[in-house]
């Protein structure tokens, strides 16, 4: 079984999906600490295939607003800025993780309903461990599953191997992507992020997001998307073939004084909200 | 034949016997068939919590999503379209476990203890079941005959 190397992965990312500039630069501004609410708006503003979506967006039936839409800034005005940054964000993935994804037994738009949940949960759960808001973690919860799109184009025949390893042997199926194949999704998904000059907080969240303890410095952002991964995973938001077949870690929710009732309140909330974007991307 | 999905914290019923309850991606929630042979009538409800007390204003504006609401509720309009309690085959999937050496994140055994509680407590009896493990499941439910398959990782059961 001949296995294709990581570096020769990303050598061919060229011919994978890839973040437009316009929502690169977007992603790099939110997650500047110092960076102010307009900019974000100014990076949106020259691009007008974004303007029309975020027009369309807000002039959904789901935000039920009572005049119609017709500038960035009456989006702005009416909906917020973060809110409006949400909206590109999400459209954007779409486009990226709605395709199916066989290799992991994914459906049309799992991946993408995972990824949108995993970011609402990260920033409910952030809101309870009163971590500032950074722009960063709705991005990195969005994109923390994105080395499965690219493994997907690759993995092929050693898929089987790998579902056999975590069924019969009861491997983790992080522990049986290492063993087949030689590397993991989140660290093709890290070297995808790092090859977009993604921040460094986001390409982090990305890489360790099943294993926050293997983080260099322990890293909130990191932390707040496991959970939220755990979360969603548990729910079975968008899951595929790996299912529960990952370790999740209780220590990141001590640190926290997290109980499993918060988590289960998050849960409960997230799925709300991602029905509600879930809804509003499909009227249209 | 008519696929009917059952959402996430939701519940559907049907006496259309061409059609087919089906619900997706359980993982540690719950997923719980009902059917009654006589008149043919199919129930199916997909939980995610044990109890509504986390959250008593979800639990009004979505009851389905916690055992102790979700499941008087199935049963309840399943008899409005003239099920019986008695003659209701009851079959249970889902519950699944992360790998956790701990057992920190053990909702999916909590939810498969909250449905033990509450049909021992109304003297249901499960026909069937196939829970636990780390693997999300498909349940479907034929309202015409009453065949319910588990479907995970490209194998579909019967149950």
């Amino acid at each position: 079984m001949s296995t294709i190397q990581l570096d020769q992965i990303i050598e061919r990312v060229g011919t994978l999906p890839h973040l437009p500039s316009t929502i690169l630069h977007l992603v790099n501004v939110v997650s500047d600490p110092r960076a102010r609410l307009e900019q974000i708006v100014e990076a949106i503003r020259y691009d007008q295939a974004l303007t029309a979506e975020v027009l369309k967006l807000c002039n959904s039936a789901y935000f039920g607003l009572a005049r119609r839409v017709e500038s960035l800034d009456d989006a702005v005005c009416l909906l917020g800025t973060v809110r409006v940054f949400q909206l590109v964000m999400a459209a954007h993935a779409r486009a990226m993780l709605s395709r199916p994804q066989e290799g992991y037994g994914l459906p049309a738009g799992a991946l993408w309903a995972h990824s949108v949940g995993v970011a609402v949960a990260a920033q409910l759960l952030a809101r309870r461990v009163r971590l500032p808001q950074f722009g960063s973690l709705f991005t990195a919860g969005l994109l923390h599953d994105t080395g499965k799109i690219v493994l997907n184009e690759f993995v092929g025949e050693q898929y089987a191997e790998i579902v056999r390893r975590v069924t019969e042997d009861g491997a983790s199926f992080l522990d049986a992507e290492q063993q087949v194949l030689g590397y993991t999704h989140p660290e093709v998904g890290a070297r995808l992020a790092a090859s977009w000059s993604l921040p460094d907080s986001i390409v982090h969240c990305i890489r360790y997001h099943h294993d926050p303890g293997a983080c260099p410095q322990a890293e909130p952002l990191v932390d707040v998307i496991h959970l939220a991964d755990a979360v969603c995973i548990l729910l079975g938001v968008g899951a595929g073939d790996d299912g529960l077949a990952y370790r999740a870690q209780g220590a990141v929710m001590k640190r926290y004084n997290l109980t499993e009732a918060d988590l289960e309140v998050i849960g409960a909330e997230a799925i709300g909200e991602l029905r509600s974007v879930q809804a509003m991307f499909t009227e249209r | 034949m008519a696929n009917v999905v059952v959402d996430i914290a939701d519940l559907a019923v049907s006496a259309d016997p061409a059609a087919t309850l089906i619900t997706y991606s359980l993982g540690s929630c719950i997923g719980v068939a009902v059917w009654d042979p006589v008149v043919r009538v199919g129930g199916m409800l997909h939980y995610m919590l044990p109890e509504s007390q986390l959250s008593p204003e979800k639990a009004r504006s979505s009851p389905a999503m916690f055992c102790d609401t979700g499941v008087p509720r199935l049963f309840r309009a399943a008899y409005e379209l003239g099920a019986v309690k008695s003659r209701l085959v009851v079959k249970v999937a889902g519950g699944s476990q992360l790998l956790d050496d701990n057992g920190t994140f053990n909702i999916g055994k909590r939810n498969y203890l909250a449905l033990r509680k509450i049909f021992w407590k109304n003297g249901v009896m499960i026909a069937a079941e196939n829970v636990g493990g780390s693997i999300s499941r498909t349940l479907k439910l034929d309202v015409g005959t009453g065949a319910v398959t588990i479907r995970s990782r490209n194998e579909e059961v019967p149950l």
